[in-house]
């Protein structure tokens, strides 16, 4: 199992209500996840709660049987290898496309650091924007950054925050095509929350319905077309013909 | 507990020291509440305590409201449309903060009374003999007038700076909607920037509660002034103490009220995208009603003060030695800087955090310690001097072993006088760098520590850099009140050791107001030399 969730639970300080309610999944290696929800539903909780960003009250995490919460354990977000796209970006405004990109890439050696950049510069096909500040590009290109300065240190994990919202509908279609590829081309297993089935459909391997903080209905998006919400089987087995790719 | 525990971290073991040595001196007065009252407090709270409070409300809310009124529609005419000599008001607008109340009151009595400028031109040249009592601005109003034209850019400066980064998309889209730019003003401009606006009126209240200076030149009666009478009147520090505790609850009281004002919204923005306000162009009589409001405000504030003073500076010229002034520029700027410095990088140890730990604790604490700032310069005085000979009486074994002669040491070095102002001045500096992690929000940070960067490089490569105009701002205005500050400097200051205010304030108290003069311009040089200087750092205008 690539990264396990057990029994997680949150809820915001000062509320009663909880966010996220005895979450539990387990995600392979490579698989694009999408968690599809109505605002408020606990999406975002999700990811805040996979990066570190929050700490649940209960529950167990771990990635490629490395814990990154129990009771005892909390690994802070530094640490977990868990790339993140926000919703509206986060690009350090005072730093180039480079600068950006090369932010997390501090470990590398310089030789290899150029190396890098330039991969994933041409997977998001930005070569020539490097010198180039966030406030002088689309919201497709400051889009396409925001993914390759998260996938830039080869994290275990990338998580997407409604990656779509903030960009125009001709654009939307474009970007979830481009984006499938550049995530398999990457081979990196990917959660995205968003609020549309559209997006969830084109991209995913497998959608999670949440519903007022619980798993409403988990499979593959061919299994979900046209059904009406059941019950969620507590595990789903994955098909064992998948191909396991390895680091 | 455990997530309690999880926070615990050199940000907030770091926090905890900077708020404890902060909040220790509040503590003095707060204890000073329950000693036994003596007959001179039973008195004062029988006779005068309800006037000095109706005095000082007056006082501040009248000042409230104006300088609110004057910094928020300079703040949206600046940020908002171009008219002539926009660029050069944008920064000349702040300059009145460098002229400190107590010079902006003796120079407009000198303007204004019986042989100054105005009456005797009046008399000369137009035979002209008004009522001298209609010139008369040693009263309440005079007061606010005065507060008001050098207090304003309190409000100007936090309300722009807010307005032209962050407020584009809102303001665009209120137009989209159709709304004209009155109602654009009332019904987004003054919501959206409603933290900044309490912010910097705030501070301008806080400034008045604490000024000494004018009201003890104009001879009107409020805590402060109670304050200094009890204390070197009649010799009464525990009564004295008893006051500042009154006007530490008046304090607590504005304090709860900003909270309630702010609202219980996080003000971080919608988006992270930093868009500047594009400028709408003014023509015909707009434009030379913008330009002329700015100008009327920056000459009232600024140019009519500035050359009343030169006129008396060369009418003194030569009467104080150039290098004993010298001296006092160095010592003035030396300490300024130092202490500007050092409460900087406080501010953004404890805000940074604030932003860190969740929970109530957290977010009252620095509130606490700004309170410092509440506490007249006085009172804070006798709590420094006390903690720094009970720290001295501490070390005298170490200040032996080290052969050192005396067994006082830090209290009659600079140290004390820079803890004093720290403590008293914190609050300017923590105000604009907490309303810049506002303003930043948390995303940044967060992106940052996902690419595996730890807290405190993310602090240095991100949060710093961001906070750039905060840091900046933040330092300018702690430089500038620590310039003009008078009575901690007075009482604390190490033996033989002037700066540029005291021996302004010196010459005025002894009625040599043509001397003061040129003390007064100095200070009121460097600080706009400060403004001009990092006012290129602040913000660049957009190309």
């Amino acid at each position: 199992m690539f990264i396990s969730i057990q029994n997680v639970c949150f809820s915001y300080p000062n509320t009663d209500r909880s966010a996220l309610d005895q979450f539990s999944m387990n995600i392979e290696k490579g698989e694009v996840i999408s968690i599809l929800g109505r605002s408020g539903s606990g999406k975002s909780t999700i990811l805040r709660l996979l990066a570190g960003l929050e700490k649940p009250t209960q529950g167990t995490m771990t990635i490629q049987n490395e814990v990154i919460f129990d009771g005892k354990t909390f690994l802070q977000p530094e640490k977990r290898g868990i790339g993140m796209v926000f919703q509206d970006y986060a690009l350090f405004p005072h730093m180039t496309v480079g600068e950006n990109i090369l932010f997390g890439l501090f470990q590398m050696k310089k030789a290899e650091k150029k190396k890098r950049l330039a991969e994933v510069l041409e997977l998001v096909e930005l070569q020539d924007y490097e010198k180039r500040y966030p406030h002088q590009l689309s919201g497709g290109q400051q889009q396409r950054v925001a993914i390759a300065r998260a996938i830039a240190p080869n994290p275990h994990l990338i998580l997407l925050d409604e990656p779509f919202s903030n960009l125009d509908a001709e654009l939307q279609v474009k970007i979830r095509k481009d984006l499938r590829e550049i995530l398999k081309k990457a081979n990196i297993t990917s959660i995205f929350v968003t609020h549309d089935e559209n997006d969830a459909h084109a991209l995913a391997d497998r959608i999670v319905k949440l519903k007022d903080g619980c798993i409403d209905m988990i499979g593959r998006p061919c299994d979900l077309l046209g059904i009406h919400p059941q019950p969620a089987p507590q595990f789903v087995p994955i098909q064992e013909t998948r191909e396991l790719v390895s680091v | 507990m455990q997530r309690r525990l999880a926070n615990v971290n050199m940000w907030t073991v770091s926090a905890a020291i900077i708020m404890i040595l902060l909040f220790l001196p509040n503590l003095t007065i707060v204890t000073g509440i329950f000693s036994p009252a003596n007959e001179n407090w039973a008195h004062m709270k029988e006779f005068v305590l309800g006037s000095f409070i109706k005095t000082s409300l007056i006082l501040i809310s009248t000042t409230a409201l104006l300088t609110i009124f004057i910094g928020l529609s300079l703040a949206w005419l600046i940020a908002q449309y171009q008219f002539p000599l926009r660029k050069f008001l944008k920064w000349a607008l702040i300059l009145p903060l460098s002229i400190p109340p107590f010079i902006g009151a003796y120079t407009y009595h000198g303007i204004v009374n019986y042989t100054g400028v105005i009456q005797t031109t009046l008399r000369d040249r137009f035979e002209m003999n008004l009522n001298p009592s209609f010139f008369d601005i040693m009263n309440l109003p005079g007061a606010i007038f005065i507060y008001t034209m050098f207090l304003y850019p309190y409000v100007y400066t936090i309300t722009r700076i807010f307005l032209s980064q962050q407020s584009a998309s809102l303001i665009e889209s209120a137009r989209m909607l159709g709304k004209g730019p009155w109602r654009t003003f009332f019904q987004v401009v003054i919501p959206i920037s409603r933290v900044s606006i309490i912010g910097g009126a705030s501070l301008v209240v806080l400034e008045v509660l604490n000024d000494y200076g004018v009201v003890k030149y104009f001879g009107i009666q409020t805590f402060t002034t109670a304050i200094f009478q009890t204390w070197f009147g009649l010799g009464d520090i525990e009564s004295s103490i008893k006051l500042a505790a009154s006007l530490m609850g008046f304090v607590i009281l504005i304090l709860m009220i900003e909270k309630l004002l702010r609202g219980r919204r996080q003000y971080s923005y919608s988006t992270t995208k930093v868009r500047p306000l594009p400028l709408i162009e003014l023509k015909g009589w707009k434009a030379i009603t913008a330009t002329g409001y700015g100008l009327l405000i920056l000459s009232l504030g600024f140019f009519i003060p500035i050359i009343q003073l030169i006129d008396w500076m060369f009418l003194t010229l030569g009467t104080i030695p150039m290098g004993e002034f010298l001296t006092y520029v160095k010592n003035s700027v030396t300490v300024a800087g130092i202490s500007a410095f050092a409460i900087i990088v406080f501010a953004l140890i404890v805000g940074n955090f604030s932003r860190l730990v969740h929970g109530k604790v957290a977010k009252l604490l620095p509130k606490l310690t700004i309170l410092g700032y509440s506490i007249p310069g006085a009172v804070i005085a006798v709590a420094v001097v006390t903690a720094f000979i009970a720290l001295d009486r501490f070390l005298a074994p170490l200040y032996q072993m080290l052969g050192v002669g005396t067994t006082l040491v830090l209290s009659v070095s600079l140290t004390m006088l820079i803890s004093a102002y720290i403590i008293r001045f914190f609050a300017i500096g923590y105000n604009s760098i907490e309303s810049g992690y506002d303003k930043i929000g948390t995303d940044f940070r967060d992106a940052s520590r996902l690419l595996g960067v730890g807290l405190t490089k993310t602090f240095f490569k991100v949060d710093v850099p961001m906070l750039k105009g905060a840091i900046i701002s933040g330092y300018i205005l702690v430089f500038i009140d620590i310039l003009k500050e008078i009575p901690l400097t007075l009482i604390l200051r190490p033996f033989n050791f002037d700066t540029l205010s005291t021996k302004a304030f010196q010459y005025a108290s002894d009625e040599k107001i043509m001397e003061a003069s040129q003390a007064s311009l100095l200070i009121v040089g460097i600080s706009a030399l400060a403004i001009v200087i990092f006012y290129k750092f602040l913000e660049k205008e957009p190309d």
